[in-house]
C-alpha cells in the first residue's frame, strides 16, 4: 500500500521528489531521486544481488516443484518462504507438500502483479518475470504429482488399514494450525471408509489446504463434528502413532529416497545444482558475471590504467569461475613464470621471460648433452667458453 | 620462524600466489630462516605486514628449496635477503639508487621503512608504473656491489 502510494507519488509530482523521500527497499535506502534511482549503478548492483538472492530461495521451492515430497508436520515450521516481492512471508505450517503454500503462491496472480510491479519500479528487464515465477503449466504438473503421490500413500494404507489412518490424519493434521490435530480424524477415517471417496477428499482437500489454510481447518473442524461416531472407529486406529514414521518414510522413499535410504539431501543433489545454475544463468543473461565481479571487488574504482589491470579482470573471472567449480583450479602450466624485468636486460618485461626459458633451455641441453658426450669426446661448448673468459 | 607469515617451498606454491593476488602488491622475501639479515628483515616484515595487509600481501620463500631454484635463476638472486615486489602478476620495480632495481636487496632499518616502499609500490602501479624511485633517503638504503655475470 504504501509502496503504491509512493510509486503514485513518485510519478505524479515527479518535479517536486527531489525533496520528498522514498524508501527503495532494493538498496534499503531512503532517497529523494525519485524515479531516476532506479538507474543509479548502486540501486543496479544491489538490485542484481537482490534478485539473485531471491533467484537461490526459489531454487529450493523449484526442486520441490519438479520432485514434489511430502513434508513432515514437524518440518513444517522450518519449511517457509518470503516473498520478497510481494512483502509475505509464506510458511508451511498447513501444507502436506513441501513448499506447496510457496508454490501456490508463486504461481497465483497477485504475485505476478507484483512481481511486475516491482520489476516495473526498480528496473531489471521484464523478460525476467518468468524466473521468479510458477506457470500455471508447472503448478498442473506438481498438483497432479502430488494427488498421484498421496493416491500412492492412501493404496499403501488401503493395504495396511493400521497405518494408513495414521497417514491420513498426519496431512490432515497438516492442514491445520498447530493444536487443532484432533480434529483431523475424519480425514483418516474417510481412508477407512472407502478409497474413492478418499482421493477424492484429497484433491479438494489439496486445493483448499494451499488456497487458504483457515478456511479449510473451518470445513474440517464442520465435519468432525458431523461424524462423531467415526471419529471414535478412527482414533483406536490412530492410536498406533508410531506407524506414522514409517509409512512417511516409506513414501519418501518411494518419490526420491532420503536420509534413511541413503540418497543425497536436496542441497547437494547435482542436477538440481546444475538447473539453479543453468536459471540463473537464463535469468540474469551475461550480466549475472559481471555482476557478481562487480560485488567482488572494488575494481569499478581503481585505475583501469594500473599495472596489469586486463590480467587482473581475466583473473578474477577465472577466479570467479573456479570458485563455482567450473573450471579445474591449478591448471596452470608447470612452467610458468611471471613477468619479470631481469637485472641485466633491457626491453620489455615479456622478452626476460623469453630470454630466461631460452637460457633454462639451453642450459638443460646443455647438461644432457655433456652428460652424453662426456664419455666420447671431451667437449666445451661455445657457450661455457665465453662465460670462462 | 615463520613469524605468521607463509613460508613458501615450491614453485607451484609461487605461481599460484602471484597469480592470485590481485589488485595488491605482492612481497616475496627470498631467504633463508638461518641467515641473521634475513631473520632481521622477516621480524620486520611480519611486523607491518598486518598494517599493509589491506593492499600488500607478504610471503617468505625459502631459497634452499630444490623447487624454488628456478625462481632463484629467473630473478637473478645473488644476494639473500632479497625482496621481490610484483602486483597483478607483474614484476614492480624500484630505483633505489642501488645498482639492482629488480628487487630489494637486504633489510629495512625500521618498519616504517618496510611501509613506506611497499606503499610507493603500490600507489605507483595503480597509476600504472612499472617502475618507482625508492620513497627512503638514500642513508637508509643497504648498499651493494652487483658484478656482471660473476665479471
Amino acid at each position: 500500500m504504501t509502496e503504491n502510494q509512493s510509486s503514485i507519488n513518485s510519478k505524479t509530482k515527479k518535479k517536486k521528489t527531489d525533496d520528498q523521500f522514498e524508501f527503495c527497499k532494493v538498496c534499503r535506502l531512503n532517497h529523494d531521486q525519485g524515479r531516476r534511482h532506479k538507474y543509479f549503478p548502486n540501486h543496479v548492483k544491489s538490485l542484481s544481488s537482490f534478485l539473485s538472492r531471491f533467484q537461490q530461495k526459489l531454487s529450493d521451492v523449484k526442486f520441490f516443484l519438479k520432485n514434489p515430497a511430502p513434508l513432515r508436520p514437524e518440518h513444517a515450521a522450518r519449511n517457509r518462504l518470503w516473498c520478497a516481492f510481494c512483502d509475505s512471508d509464506f510458511d508451511e505450517l498447513g501444507s502436506s507438500f513441501a513448499c506447496g503454500n510457496a508454490i501456490n503462491h508463486l504461481a497465483s496472480a497477485d504475485h505476478l502483479k507484483n512481481l511486475k510491479n516491482f520489476l516495473w519500479k526498480h528496473g531489471g528487464g521484464m523478460d525476467q518475470v518468468d524466473s521468479f515465477r510458477i506457470s500455471e503449466a508447472d503448478l498442473a504438473k506438481w498438483e497432479k504429482k502430488c494427488t498421484s503421490l498421496k493416491s500412492e500413500a492412501t493404496r499403501d494404507g488401503s493395504h495396511r488399514p493400521l497405518i494408513g489412518p495414521s497417514n491420513g490424519m498426519r496431512d490432515a493434521s497438516s492442514c491445520l494450525p498447530a493444536g487443532s490435530q484432533f480434529h483431523s480424524n475424519p480425514w483418516g477415517l474417510q481412508h477407512l471408509t472407502g478409497y474413492m471417496d478418499s482421493q477424492q477428499s484429497f484433491v479438494t482437500n489439496g486445493g483448499n489446504c494451499h488456497g487458504n489454510v483457515y478456511t479449510g481447518n473451518g470445513g474440517v473442524g464442520g465435519m468432525y463434528q458431523a461424524h462423531p461416531v467415526e471419529t471414535m472407529v478412527n482414533r483406536e486406529s490412530s492410536s498406533q502413532g508410531l506407524h506414522n514414521l514409517t509409512q512417511i518414510s516409506g513414501i519418501v522413499q518411494d518419490a526420491k529416497g532420503n536420509v534413511h535410504s541413503g540418497a543425497p539431501p536436496p542441497w547437494f543433489d547435482v542436477n538440481e545444482e546444475n538447473l539453479r545454475k543453468g536459471k540463473s544463468k537464463q535469468g540474469f543473461g551475461s550480466s549475472n558475471l559481471a555482476s557478481s565481479l562487480k560485488k567482488s571487488g572494488k575494481s569499478q574504482k581503481l585505475n583501469p590504467k594500473r599495472v596489469g589491470a586486463a590480467w587482473a579482470e581475466k583473473r578474477k573471472i577465472e577466479l570467479e569461475m573456479e570458485k563455482r567449480g567450473e573450471i579445474a583450479t591449478d591448471n596452470f602450466d608447470v612452467n610458468w613464470l611471471p613477468n619479470f624485468g631481469r637485472v641485466w636486460q633491457s626491453g620489455t618485461r615479456k622478452e626476460s621471460r623469453k630470454e630466461f626459458q631460452v637460457e633454462n633451455k639451453n642450459s638443460q641441453q646443455g647438461e644432457t648433452q655433456s652428460e652424453t658426450s662426456i664419455e666420447i669426446q671431451p667437449y666445451v661448448s661455445k657457450r661455457k667458453r665465453t662465460e670462462v673468459e | 620462524m615463520s613469524l605468521g607469515l607463509t613460508t613458501l617451498t615450491k614453485k607451484r606454491e609461487v605461481d599460484s600466489i602471484i597469480r592470485d593476488t590481485i589488485d595488491k602488491v605482492l612481497v616475496l622475501r627470498f631467504g633463508r630462516a638461518s641467515d641473521p639479515l634475513s631473520l632481521q628483515l622477516d621480524d620486520i616484515i611480519s611486523k607491518s605486514a598486518r598494517e599493509v595487509s589491506k593492499f600488500a600481501t607478504v610471503a617468505l620463500v625459502d631459497i634452499d628449496s630444490e623447487e624454488i631454484q628456478v625462481y632463484v635463476k629467473y630473478f637473478d638472486i645473488t644476494f639473500i635477503p632479497s625482496t621481490v615486489f610484483f602486483f597483478n602478476a607483474h614484476h614492480m620495480k624500484m630505483d633505489s639508487g642501488s645498482a639492482d632495481h629488480t628487487k630489494w636487496v637486504g633489510a629495512f632499518q625500521r618498519k616504517q621503512d618496510f611501509i613506506d616502499v611497499v606503499e610507493a609500490i603500490y600507489r605507483g602501479a595503480m597509476k600504472g608504473k612499472l617502475i618507482v624511485s625508492c620513497p627512503l633517503p638514500p642513508e637508509r638504503i643497504p648498499k651493494f656491489q652487483l658484478l656482471y655475470k660473476d665479471v
